[in-house]
């Protein structure tokens, strides 16, 4: 598959145990009269993980891209890549980097991108033109590579744009929503590329705000608001964490508008949260809960479709962190 | 081969096929300019007056054979300017009609036996009859003129026609002197020198006295074409900044920063075509002047005899547009700004560098303002050559002012892009 990753500096010379990118105290600001883009903001993506970037638009994510890879300087804080501060000529070489935006000639041909970028990051002869069919396959763009880009679908350039961000077997891939507004074949094309990265040793740091492509593809995530992580960790931690305590009942009609208020004073129920038919509850003891619940519903003529315990996700944890839908 | 050698070369391939793949762009970049050259050598050739090209319609009435008529006529032939018609015998009613049709712009009334009533005048005159008992009078040569004709123009085809009378009346005078002469002095008579012929105050051909240079004034061709070589040259700022911005825009530029890759790779990159295309332009252009234009009935351009200060002074030209271009584009944030900033300045770097309008017809002031344009050095540079004779050595001062301001331009751009400025 090509995939396969040449020996670098990361993991020998720079010492296995060093994190791959290392975010401290970062504050951006753009104007002074409006908040700052980034405000005190610190991460850590330990080498080979996929890590995730969560946050609605307007958060900050792609700022703090660009200040990773060099395009923006930080008002304050400081950024290390596998251990360097600068980034120097060998340091870009570790980094591979896919802009939310296709950054690509579109009157050359897919074949004719890769091959300038190629060259861009110093490959030449035989293994340039080793790395450009690896790269075609990988993006399974094969049958196109020599129609000119301008000529391609959304997920073409979209899978054309991540692989010229791997022309050069970076040892850290920094992707800007990869898969926003893409058809499905090419979502799940690149989620399978993705994992095939992670498991030859690349570090992945991604953006999103596709909940489960995170809960699906990520290890670890930070969820951003504001240009602040507000929560941050394992994404399998996350979710036990928010586990246990929850109950979800689907209803089988739209509830009566005096629902809610009932349900929020039953005393063996915590929080209380009713949008649409999707009634969501915390609760210490679930079954003493559960039939206080059901009981109410009953007495207000609401029946129940489904019920599901301690069903968390990324989605609700993003609500509850944020305070914000994660869909714009 | 050094890496970054081979990434420049790949950064000029990569720029030369989005060019070439770029159609409209080509057409604008070559076929224009010639047209322009052309139309306008061929539209300017007279305002340049290398030709007799505004002509007068003038209109003689004179008897078949009538001296002052010949007289006349001939005087208005050897004007260049003028396109004479002579006839016997017209009404004045039909005259007028003529004129009022724009048939004819200046009609001169010869009445009949003109030369007959002037001899007899002049044979009165020489008998020193007084005036109160002459019996012939003055002739009465009119003139019936279009109102629409530019009065400085009529004056001087009133001082053609006033010359043309004084000539005839000193000739009818001499004649009627040799004649008393041959009667008074019989034998002894010699004939007198031929007056008219030799002149006594000879006003010189006038000389052209231009700002600094004295010398010969540019024709149309030699001011058109490097004229707008220069502009055509300048005009790639446009495309040239555009195309920066769009690849900003696409987010290439960007990638291209979080690679290790030089300034003056990218920078470079696209350089290159551009300067292979401004020579091309300027090849073209010239090349349609010399040999395309006597072809459509204009002067041909002389190219003189240096062709190495020609070429110096047009890559020249080509680095200093291709500089402004790229410190545009570092500075504008979008591809309508680049365009029109550019376009404008180039414009105005034109009017005032005697592109649009030659700088022989500028009043003082606008001269001396003219040496701020790059593009004036340039058709400084193209002039020495064309219409001075000049070489390498006389065209060096206007190729080190537009080396140097590439320079500034490119040193700028490269600050920029690194984010230094
Ligand atoms: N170049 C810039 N100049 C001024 N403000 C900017 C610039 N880039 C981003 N911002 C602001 O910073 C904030 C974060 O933007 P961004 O990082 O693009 O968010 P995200 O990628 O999470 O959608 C937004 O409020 C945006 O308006
Ligand atoms: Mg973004």
């Amino acid at each position: 598959m090509g995939i396969a990753c040449a020996p670098s500096a990361l993991g020998t010379a720079a010492g296995a145990d060093l994190p791959a990118i290392e975010v401290r105290n970062i504050t951006k600001r753009f104007r002074d009269d409006v908040p700052p883009a980034l405000d005190d903001l610190s991460i850590v993506v330990p080498q080979g993980v996929i890590y995730g970037i969560l946050g609605p638009n307007g958060a900050g994510k792609t700022t703090l891209l660009s200040i990773l890879c060099g395009l923006l300087k930080p008002t304050a804080g400081t950024v290390r890549l596998a251990g360097h501060e600068t980034l120097s000529p060998e340091v870009k070489r570790m980094l591979g980097v896919v802009p939310q935006e296709p950054a690509i000639y579109p009157t050359l041909t897919g074949r004719e991108n890769l091959e300038y970028f190629g060259r861009m990051q110093g490959l030449r002869g035989s293994r340039l033109a080793e790395r450009i069919e690896a790269c075609l396959q990988i993006a399974e763009i094969g049958d196109q590579a020599d129609r000119r880009v301008e000529h391609y679908s959304g997920g073409y350039k979209r899978r054309l744009n991540l692989v010229i961000g791997l022309i050069h077997e970076p040892r850290i891939l920094i992707l800007d929503e990869p898969t926003v507004a893409i058809d499905p074949h090419s979502r799940s094309l690149i989620h399978q590329r993705l994992r095939e990265l992670h498991a030859a040793g690349v570090t992945i740091l991604l953006t999103t705000h596709y909940m489960e492509e995170a809960e699906q593809l990520c290890h670890q995530v930070a969820i951003m608001s504001r240009g602040r992580v507000a929560v941050e960790g394992d994404v399998h931690a996350l979710l036990a964490r928010h586990r246990d305590d929850s109950i979800q009942i689907s209803l089988d009609r739209d509830p009566p508008s005096n629902l809610a208020q009932a349900l929020q004073g039953l005393p063996s129920v915590g929080d209380v949260n009713l949008s649409g038919r999707c009634l969501t509850a915390t609760a210490p003891h679930p079954l003493e809960a559960t039939l206080a619940l059901l009981q109410t519903l009953g007495e207000h003529g609401v029946g129940v479709e489904s019920l599901d315990y301690g069903h968390a996700s990324l989605e609700r944890i993003f609500l509850i962190y944020t305070g914000e839908d994660a869909r714009p | 081969m050094n890496g970054n050698l081979s990434r420049f070369l790949a950064s000029v391939l990569k720029d030369t096929r989005i060019i070439a793949r770029d159609r409209q762009a080509l057409i604008l970049f070559f076929v224009m300019p010639v047209l322009f050259v052309l139309i306008l050598s061929l539209a300017l050739r007279d305002a340049f007056g290398d030709r007799p090209g505004a002509t007068f319609p003038v209109l003689v009435i004179a008897q078949a054979g009538d001296r002052v008529g010949d007289s006349v006529e001939a005087s208005f032939r050897t004007n260049p300017h003028i396109q004479l018609t002579r006839m016997s015998r017209a009404t004045e009613a039909e005259v007028r009609a003529w004129l009022v049709q724009g048939r004819y712009k200046f009609a001169v009334l010869i009445p009949d036996d003109a030369t007959g009533q002037a001899q007899r005048r002049v044979g009165e005159i020489m008998a020193q009859v007084p005036p109160e008992l002459r019996i012939e009078r003055q002739v009465a040569v009119r003139v019936l003129v279009d109102p629409a004709l530019r009065s400085d123009y009529r004056k001087v085809l009133e001082g053609v026609l006033d010359l043309a009378l004084h000539e005839v009346e000193m000739r009818l005078a001499r004649e009627q002197l040799e004649q008393t002469l041959r009667i008074t002095q019989g034998k002894d008579y010699a004939p007198l020198p031929d007056m008219e012929q030799t002149r006594l105050l000879a006003p010189l051909p006038a000389e052209p006295v231009t700002k600094g240079a004295v010398g010969p004034t540019p024709t149309s061709v030699q001011q058109n074409a490097p004229a707008w070589t220069l502009l055509a040259m300048f005009f790639l700022t446009v495309p040239l900044s555009v195309s920066f911005i769009k690849e900003r825009d696409q987010g290439s530029l960007f990638r291209l920063q979080t690679m290790t890759v030089p300034a003056w790779v990218v920078l470079g990159g696209k350089a290159v075509p551009f300067f292979v295309i401004n020579l091309i332009q300027m090849a073209s252009i010239l090349a349609v002047s010399v040999h395309v234009l006597p072809w459509l009935g204009g002067d041909p351009l002389e190219l003189g005899d240096a062709p190495l200060a020609l070429l110096v002074t047009g890559a020249s030209a080509s680095l200093a547009a291709i500089g402004f271009g790229i410190a545009v584009a570092m500075y504008a944030r979008t591809t309508e700004q680049a365009a029109s900033f550019s376009s404008a300045t180039v414009m105005i770097m034109a009017a005032l560098g005697g592109i649009l309008v030659p700088k022989t017809v500028m009043p003082p002031l606008m001269q001396d303002l003219a040496l701020l344009s790059p593009l004036s050095w340039g058709l400084d540079a193209f002039q020495d050559v064309f219409v001075r004779g000049g070489g390498v050595r006389d065209v060096a001062p206007e190729v080190l002012g537009l080396l140097a301001f590439s320079a500034v331009c490119h040193g700028i751009a490269i600050l920029r892009y690194q984010g230094r400025l």
